[in-house]
């Protein structure tokens, strides 16, 4: 065949670029330009400069995508599709995406401390072995500042998480999801091998959460794949129109939703496949474990809720049986195994799949009032639980973090406002009246009653009273228990902890006794783009 | 976004373009009924067959067929012709890590090929956006090229 | 005004927390002095209350509009003389107080804190104001039990908090039920009462009531619910038990006529003999088990059942509307509320009495004493004049209480009544034992304690006036029940809807 075969044979006519709003993207591409700038910083900058370059980095690109978040909403109207429908730009994606921009900023604050930690909690070298003289000059020994310093790809890492977060909240189908899966999820398994103290215990979180991670975005893939077969497309609103058409073969749709719910479902820690959670949380280092537990839920439960709401509706009557149980063990697993920890870090771990259970249940209302619920019980338990997080990581004696639960006696005695400020964001997990944690819980549960769910709320509210145990179980050892005399100190934090902590406590406290803010916000007209 | 941009414009297009490509008629001869659907595939799994089989039959044979002649050398493991670097005795065979990276690090930029062929065979269609696109994609991977660079990651050392 | 006399203890709680250096005795005397305040607050308050009824000093303000909730408080004829009680039981506590000296400044700002939810629940017109009221409280009594009790006090502390924290659950289960039955869905109270919105719908109607009614009648307590009570009053301290007993209790019993009986009129009267049954059993079954017990303080926290269960009982045959006139049910109604203001101030005056026991000789067991009344005549005197009280000896509240509510319950229940009769007899037996036991016969003490020494000044000033209150209602009611029976007359009404 000649040349004109060839041009022939693969001509044709010029493809139609797609209509992009960047207005309403920016955020997004901000946040990724912000990461490849830091990807550069971290190739061309001396070592001793890193560390400053790619924290006003970090900081610049979460805050000027705040600002450009901001700039988008106040002209922000109808819902729309851009990227050539791939990605859907309505009120509870622009939520989820100020929600994650606010809790990304106050995680990258508590990510860049260095004065808990000489050094940052982050590993100066991660190749060097373990538990070796080189590892201890490098890594342990005081006065990490020096040339070894921390292993600063963190920042990039949290904000290519991050933009693949919020991909993941607005994606509008299914390959998209897919993909922001994947790019929120790779930077994760990194973040979470880079302890400083106790490194092989963080990479044993960072290989357990790869693998099954790797599994369950598997799972993701085949469902998505059983759904492309069923629906003859992967966008949500299609594979909607197909259910409602009911003359396709039931059996793709069932295993196919049955697949992709394993794979959210791994991604939002709700059980029975929350196996990693409570090792990941443990072993990762405590601010990218404040990180994974704030925006990863948020994140998981956006795209949970988009993909029930939008793709699922039609059917629910057959699979809402299945996600009740579901619901039901996650609130019993993360109750009850809470119940028998010793090691904090677990403790809330398990408290986390509990919420995600309370989580799915507002996620189950397939009502406005459900999903506007679930969303602001996502803004609420996001901040409390990276307060959490925070104060988890001053609790310190010679070898690093005093996670035990038994270090924690007679905490009181030793620091009263650190105390006092644990009990506040306790209570608020346990949802007493006056928290976020309360108003959370009110709303979720009354959506659920709404929708006919009552039997479900009922055993909710009994596995809240279970988990109320034992967070009242750490109140009582701080402020009753007599502290041991070689006990641990709480280290006195400093500024970017201290505006981290304070801001989940004032939103907690905040949202508990004026949530009109966040619900009116959240309430009326969230309809998901068409 | 590049990534999406590329699969979503790029692959798709071109795709259905080419299957529904007219061709010339005067430069063909009068077409046999042309195979359809997976009946398409048929010559490919026949090669595969044969190549699989014609390497698992060389393997099989040369056991039984070629001279045994024992030297200590052949026992060896090949390392593309130079002496193996030794391995310690406790733990048992370690590789090199270096093998490991270039190996991620090939099939990393193999796959940015595999984006580019498409893009390469339908740029004309794509245009200015379709260059735009592609040119943001290379340099994406060129951050992750620049920081392996820098890092010492394309030392064999 | 009212929204003043509600936050005042919370706020002074919070300034004395922040103020650092404040030595421990100024501390306490600026608690007696903020609860002297709200007292005299809420004096002014009831002296501007006119006779009509209705809701008086009320102050509405949108808080959640978009889920139908606001802050909504004012009082009625049934809310003004608990509030009035409240104050007075705090401010005998503070005065009690006085001998305190553990960790002074969380004590002062907790119980601070707790008057402010107990004003906050008696006020409030909204059902999550009222439900956040109920949390706190359980909350503040956690911590006083668990930081300032005797031996067992982490694990009673718990078992309270998981018992009515529970109870708190199931209450704002029903409230929901309430909000998405209501039309508009709304929390307000006065709105709920004026649409009633599950009349027209008996399950759903009786769901809701079960729920409100496991939540209440647990804070109550009532019978089956009611094993949490003795521990933690027990392992209380002194002051703790009152409030515990005088005040906290009163909100679950407070629940059943603002919330259960106006709200779901139609359910009440469908189930109303299971209070009727459920007060009859407390009432003998508190009595009994009272009677048996060694332990004093035990002892009043049964007696503490046996007068809840009156309260049951008057508010049960209050829904007995068929052969039962309307001045019988309004006489139960007021009984009860009547006994809820007196059982308040009797037996916080028997648990500050009781905390004499632990502060002498560290033991509240009965058999370790006798014959005290020889070294501590006034303490002797004190508690035999609330032991009394306690029993329903003509002169003092209780009797005035009771009285109403047996003449008020007689006509519909006659059996039950009869019954709860033979509980007074068994109380009046208990505490004759128990006085007899303590203070008369040969002096004996325990045997590390040289002396049991009388009554302190403060003990004696925070304990003689709340019996010379239960005395004074006692003799001239007539300024309590002129104010209870406007707002009793109304709850009657609202129930025979």
């Amino acid at each position: 065949m000649n040349v004109s075969t060839l041009t022939t044979v693969f001509a044709q006519g010029p493809v139609e670029a797609p209509a992009i709003d960047f207005a309403a993207v920016a955020p997004i591409l901000i946040v990724f330009g912000g990461a490849c700038l830091g990807v550069l910083v971290e190739a061309f900058f001396p070592r001793h400069t890193r560390w400053t370059w790619q924290v006003v980095l970090a900081l610049l690109s979460i805050g000027t995508a705040g600002l450009a978040f901001g700039l988008y909403l106040r002209e922000f109207t109808n819902p729309t599709t851009t990227l050539a429908d791939r990605l859907a730009v309505d009120r509870p994606a622009l939520f989820l995406w100020g929600t994650l921009i606010a809790l990304a900023l106050a995680a990258v604050l508590l990510i860049a401390d260095r004065t808990i930690e000489p050094g940052g909690s982050f590993v100066a070298q991660a190749a060097v072995r373990a538990g070796s003289v080189q590892d201890h000059a490098l890594n342990i020994a005081p006065g990490g500042t020096g040339p070894a310093g921390m292993r600063t790809e963190i920042f990039p890492l949290t904000l290519f998480a991050l933009g693949g977060m919020m991909v993941f909240t607005a994606a509008n189908d299914l390959l998209t999801m897919f993909i922001a899966l994947e790019v929120l999820s790779l930077p994760l398994y990194l973040m979470c091998g880079l302890a400083r103290r106790r490194r092989l215990l963080s990479q044993e979180a960072a290989v357990k959460y790869f693998l099954l991670g790797a599994f369950a975005s598997a799972f993701f893939l085949y469902g998505l794949a059983l759904l492309y077969g069923y629906a003859g497309s992967v966008k949500l609103t299609d594979i909607a129109t197909a259910t409602t058409a009911g003359d396709r073969s039931d059996t793709l749709l069932f295993v196919g939703l049955g697949l992709l719910v394993v794979g959210l479902m791994f991604k939002a820690s709700v059980g029975p496949f929350h196996a990693w959670t409570p090792d990941v949380y443990q072993g990762a280092p405590t601010p990218v474990t404040a990180f994974m537990a704030a925006c990863t839920k948020v994140a998981a439960f956006g795209a949970i809720v988009r993909v029930f709401h939008v793709a699922f509706q039609a059917s629910s009557w057959e699979w809402r049986g299945v996600l009740w149980a579901i619901a039901i063990a996650s609130m019993a697993i993360g109750a009850v195994l809470g119940l028998t920890q010793t090691d904090i870090k677990r403790m809330i771990a398990y408290s986390s799949i509990a919420h995600a259970g309370f989580l799915l249940v507002g996620a189950l209302a397939l009502t406005e009032e459900g999903r506007s619920a679930t969303l602001f019980y996502l803004l609420a338990y996001g901040f409390t639980t990276l307060a959490v997080f925070g104060i988890i990581s001053l609790v310190r004696d010679a070898d690093g973090e005093a996670t035990h639960l038994s270090q924690w006696a007679g905490l009181a005695k030793r620091s009263p406002v650190t105390a006092w400020v644990f009990t506040f964001l306790l209570l608020a997990l346990a949802g007493i009246p006056l928290t976020s944690g309360f108003i959370g819980k009110f709303v979720v549960f009354t959506a659920a009653v709404q929708d006919g769910m009552a039997p479900l709320v009922v055993i909710a509210l009994l596995m809240s009273a279970v988990a109320a145990f034992f967070y009242l179980r750490v109140v009582v050892l701080m402020f009753f228990s007599d502290p041991a005399p070689d006990g641990p100190t709480v280290t006195v934090p400093g500024v970017f902890t201290t505006v981290a902590i304070t801001l989940g406590v004032l939103v907690t406290l905040l949202l508990g006794v004026y949530p009109a803010v966040a619900l009116d916000w959240v309430g009326p007209g969230l309809a998901f783009a068409p | 976004m590049p990534v999406l941009g590329v699969t979503t414009t790029v692959a798709g297009p071109v795709i259905e373009a080419a299957l529904a490509a007219p061709v010339h008629p005067a430069q063909q001869p009068p077409p046999a009924d042309p195979a359809t659907g997976l009946a398409l595939y048929v010559p490919l799994v026949l090669l595969f067959v044969l190549a699989a089989g014609f390497a698992i039959f060389s393997v099989v044979i040369a056991p039984f067929v070629g001279p045994r002649r024992y030297n200590r050398a052949k026992l060896d493991a090949y390392e593309c012709g130079i002496e193996p670097s030794p391995q310690p005795i406790v733990g048992g065979g370690r590789m090199p890590v270096a093998y490991y990276l270039t190996a991620m690090l090939f099939i990393l930029f193999d796959i940015e090929m595999v984006f580019l062929y498409p893009f390469a065979v339908s740029a004309d269609a794509l245009g200015v956006f379709g260059l735009v696109e592609i040119a943001l994609f290379i340099i994406t991977v060129g951050f992750a090229y620049v920081y392996v660079w820098r890092r010492g990651g394309l030392d064999w050392n | 005004m009212l929204t003043v006399v509600v936050f005042l203890p919370v706020v002074a709680g919070v300034l004395l927390l922040a103020t650092p250096r404040l030595p421990d005795a100024v501390l306490r005397w600026c608690l007696v002095a903020v609860t002297a305040v709200e007292l005299v607050l809420v004096m002014v308050l009831w002296a501007d209350f006119p006779g009509a009824a209705g809701y008086r000093f009320e102050a509405r303000v949108p808080w959640m509009p978009s889920i139908g909730v606001s802050y909504h408080v004012g009082l009625d004829g049934l809310a003004l003389p608990l509030v009035a009680m409240t104050a007075v039981l705090f401010l005998a506590c503070a005065v009690y107080s006085l001998r305190e000296t553990r960790r002074v400044r969380a004590y002062v700002a907790l119980l601070l804190f707790l008057e402010t939810t107990a004003v906050g629940l008696f006020a409030a017109l909204d059902l999550i104001l009222f439900f956040l009221f109920f949390d706190l409280s359980i909350v503040g009594m956690y911590f006083v039990i668990a930081g300032w009790g005797h031996r067992d006090h982490r694990r009673a502390a718990l078992q309270f908090f998981l018992y009515t924290f529970i109870g708190s659950l199931a209450l704002l289960l029903g409230f929901i039920g309430l909000y998405l039955a209501a039309d508009p869905h709304t929390f307000d109270i006065a709105d709920l009462t004026a649409s009633r919105p599950l009349d027209g719908a008996p399950l759903a109607g009786a769901l809701v009531l079960l729920a409100v009614t496991v939540g209440l009648a647990i804070k109550t307590p009532l019978v089956p619910f009611h094993t949490w009570l003795p521990p933690a009053h027990t392992e209380a301290p002194a002051a703790g038990s009152a409030l515990l007993a005088g005040v906290l209790l009163k909100m679950g019993t407070y629940g059943f006529v603002r919330i259960a009986m106006p709200v779901l009129p139609a359910a009440w009267r469908q189930y109303t003999v299971v209070f009727v049954v459920v007060g009859v059993v407390s009432v003998l079954y508190g009595a009994l088990v009272a009677l048996a017990q060694t332990d004093f303080k035990r002892m009043i926290a049964y007696t503490s059942v046996n007068h809840m269960g009156y309260i049951a009982l008057a508010i049960g045959t209050a829904g007995i509307i068929a052969g039962n006139d309307a001045q019988a049910r309004q006489l139960a109604v007021t009984g009860a509320v009547t006994q809820m203001v007196s059982h308040g101030l009797i037996t916080g005056a028997l648990f500050l009495l009781a905390g004499v026991f632990y502060d002498r000789a560290r033991t509240y067991d009965m058999s370790s004493y006798s014959g005290l009344a020889g070294t501590a005549p006034r303490f002797a005197g004190l508690t035999a004049v609330g032991a009394f009280a306690s029993l329903g000896l003509p002169g003092f509240s209780g009797f005035i209480a009771e009285f109403q509510i047996f003449t008020g319950s007689l006509g519909a229940q006659p059996v039950a009544t009869a019954l709860a009769v033979l509980g007074i007899l068994v109380t009046a037996a208990l505490f004759l034992l128990a006085l007899q036991r303590v203070f008369l016969g040969q002096q004996r003490l325990p045997a590390y304690v040289p002396t049991f020494g009388d009554l302190r000044v403060a003990e004696f000033v925070a304990v003689a006036p709340l019996l010379s209150l239960a005395l004074l209602i006692g003799v001239l009611p007539r300024f309590l029940l002129d104010t209870i029976e406007r707002g009793a007359g109304a709850v009657v009404e609202l129930v025979a809807r």
